[in-house]
């Protein structure tokens, strides 16, 4: 797959209601392409409610994935900005990337390209303030490799 | 030293953990192998120490309960400085 994140997969929104809503929303380009069913969307919920907030992998960043199934097609990542932050069990997240993955190896090059993005927290604050996704897209472009 | 680094799934979180954790030991010049994993496989494992979720870590604790290991809570993942004070931790155990 691709390194870096389509911008046909990037949104940006004002506010969404619950985290629940906010991964459906986040997960739309991947569903429309066909990357995975709603079954993959409700799996990560799923995953939140049973095991806990992890997937908040830095402050207002959180990574919706579940385990690798048939409801995944294809590997890839979607992006989403709620701009007024949405509280995913007592943490506010700003930043959602979806992860769907095929299998436990395909997407191991983008995951280290995001991790490395992931620890310089100003990467994940200027992400944020974008207003447009072609923005994002450039900060990726330039910063995630 | 080897560490496991345990998420749900063992693919997503667990692997951001585990660069987070390899970042660390970089900084502090240390060698070690580093592991992600499902917390149900987890216990498969021999280690010298497990970081994972606070939320896992009461579960962990029974999986490993006859074992010789140190079990990390980590919130954030991805957060280096909270990583590196747990790997430092590790590291000076070990002396």
């Amino acid at each position: 797959m691709a390194q870096n994140i389509p911008q046909s997969h990037m949104q940006i929104i004002e506010n969404a209601s619950n985290y629940e809503e906010a991964i459906q929303i986040a997960s739309k380009p991947l569903l429309e392409n066909d990357y995975i069913t709603k079954d993959y969307i409700q799996a990560m919920i799923d995953s939140v409610e049973e095991h806990g907030p992890y997937i908040v992998l830095a402050d207002d960043f959180a990574l919706p994935h579940a385990r690798p199934s048939e409801a995944v097609k294809k590997t890839g990542l979607s992006l989403l900005t709620v701009k007024d932050g949405v509280d995913l069990k007592g943490n506010t997240v700003k930043l959602f990337v979806v992860l769907a993955a095929k299998d436990s190896t395909s997407h191991n090059e983008a995951l280290q390209s995001l991790a490395e993005f992931l620890m310089d927290k100003q990467n994940i604050q200027d992400v944020i303030a974008c207003d447009r996704v072609q923005d994002i897209k450039k900060i990726l472009d330039e910063r995630w490799n | 030293m080897k560490i496991l680094a345990v998420c749900g799934f063992g693919v997503g979180s667990s692997m951001i953990l585990k660069l987070t954790i390899q970042k660390a030991l970089r900084e502090f010049g240390v060698d070690a192998e580093v592991i992600n994993t499902d917390i149900s496989d987890s216990a498969g494992h021999n280690a010298d120490a497990v970081f994972s979720s606070p939320d896992f870590i009461g579960d962990l604790e029974k999986r490993f309960k006859n074992k010789e290991i140190k079990l990390y809570p980590i919130k954030r993942y991805s957060d280096l400085e909270e990583v590196k004070e747990k790997v430092q931790d590790l590291i000076d155990s070990k002396k």
